[in-house]
């Protein structure tokens, strides 16, 4: 215990003594009473500095005026500052470059949207003509060989013989090829014309016939046929 | 504000204080000037340390009086002072090793117990307390088993509290 007051403990006494310390409450007592006697004869036996002694340490220590901590510590205080503020530059750094990504994503999404909205409201538009019509008649154009799955519709108004298509599933035609449409009537395909099938009308508007038997469509260099390449009809449907 | 505080409260650290730990200093440098500036360096490492102080580990003063012995014996064994011919010259109450045996004139407080300890154990005392040397020194300078350098200085302390307490 001397050893520790007195500063000659090795580190493993201290260690070890100061757990003691922790541990029992009597080591504790006997430590500050051995302080106390030592503080005591310290201060009888005190002698008085020079007098301009105090001014030239408050000299020393500068005008800062404040308790500052040891120098490793401050050192390490300030690497810690400088770390903290290297990390939130980068944090916001990359918090911009998130927020610049998320901005563009958003403005794309909005036009993504409001494309949309407008698709929609050309698809309801053309609903409300088929629906509303009592005179439309319906023709299922199923595929056929070359494309099985392929299936389209055609509506006829068998008043004012407007032809409406509805594409419900073709493969997109090469950029030198396009669909036609044709109405087969007493027999003989008329043409109904022509038409990218560009997906942003669902429903295509034809030019009118008097009627069909049925409807199809063939795939056909740009610009259409006079007469339809049999071997190319992708959908037929009996009206 | 905190700074007057902390000035104000380093100012009363010295003004009740500062008497004390002259005597400490003096007691191992015996010189009055290098006294002086050992007192200075003694604050400022006050001032500059004050943040590692740890109230668990023991009272303010001891650590303040660790210090102070600590900043003393560093002068001891500085290149200057052992240069310096401001060294106290041996006289006869200085035996082989450069310990005190006897009380000499100027010896107060810790340092005139000192001498109240028998033979060895005041040598001991003297060479690790007062001037510093370490157990491992110690033991190659008087040729004593490090194990029985360290027993016999504590029993030394032991008695140096009972003689103040």
């Amino acid at each position: 215990m001397e050893s520790y007051v007195l500063g000659l403990a090795s580190d493993e006494e201290r260690r070890e003594f100061e757990k003691s310390c922790a541990q029992y409450p009597e080591v504790l007592a006997a430590r500050t009473a051995f302080e106390l006697a030592l503080e005591k004869q310290a201060m009888e036996n005190a002698i008085a500095p020079p007098a301009d002694l105090k001014n030239k340490i408050i000299d020393k220590i500068g005008t800062a005026g404040k308790f500052v901590p040891m120098q490793p510590e401050q050192v390490r205080k300030i690497s810690w500052l400088k770390y903290v503020a290297a990390a939130s530059v980068i944090l916001l750094a990359g918090s911009l470059y998130y927020n610049i990504n998320l901005y563009n994503k958003n403005k794309d999404l909005q036009r993504n949207y409001d494309s949309t909205v407008a698709k929609l409201n050309d698809m309801d538009k053309d609903m409300q003509i088929l629906q509303q019509n009592p005179n439309i008649r319906m023709a299922s154009m199923k595929g056929m060989d070359i494309s099985p799955q392929s299936y389209a519709t055609v509506y006829w108004d068998s008043i004012s013989h407007d032809v409406y298509l509805l594409v419900n599933n073709l493969p997109v035609p090469a950029s030198d090829k396009q669909y036609q449409l044709w109405a087969i009537l007493n027999g003989k395909p008329v043409d109904l014309g022509v038409s990218d099938i560009k997906k942003e009308r669902l429903l295509i508007q034809a030019k009118n016939t008097q009627g069909a038997e049925a409807f199809a469509i063939t795939l056909e260099n740009k610009g259409g046929s006079p007469t339809p390449t049999m071997e190319k009809i992708y959908v037929m449907g009996k009206l | 504000m905190l700074q007057q505080r902390n000035e104000k409260a380093f100012g009363y650290l010295y003004d009740n204080y500062s008497g004390a730990l002259y005597g400490i200093v003096n007691s191992i440098v015996t010189d009055k000037e290098i006294a002086n500036d050992v007192l200075q360096n003694v604050f400022v490492n006050i001032w500059r340390k004050i943040e590692s102080y740890d109230a668990l580990k023991g009272r303010l003063f001891t650590w303040m009086l660790n210090i102070a012995r600590n900043a003393a014996i560093d002068e001891l064994r500085s290149k200057g002072y052992r240069d310096s011919k401001k060294n106290q010259p041996l006289g006869e109450n200085v035996d082989v090793a450069g310990a005190v045996t006897g009380p000499a004139i100027n010896d107060v407080g810790l340092k005139n117990v000192l001498t109240k300890l028998k033979g060895e154990l005041r040598v001991l005392v003297d060479l690790s307390y007062f001037q510093g040397f370490t157990h491992e020194e110690i033991s190659k300078a008087l040729n004593i088993p490090l194990g029985t350098v360290k027993t016999r200085i504590r029993t030394a302390l032991i008695q140096l509290r009972t003689m103040i307490q």
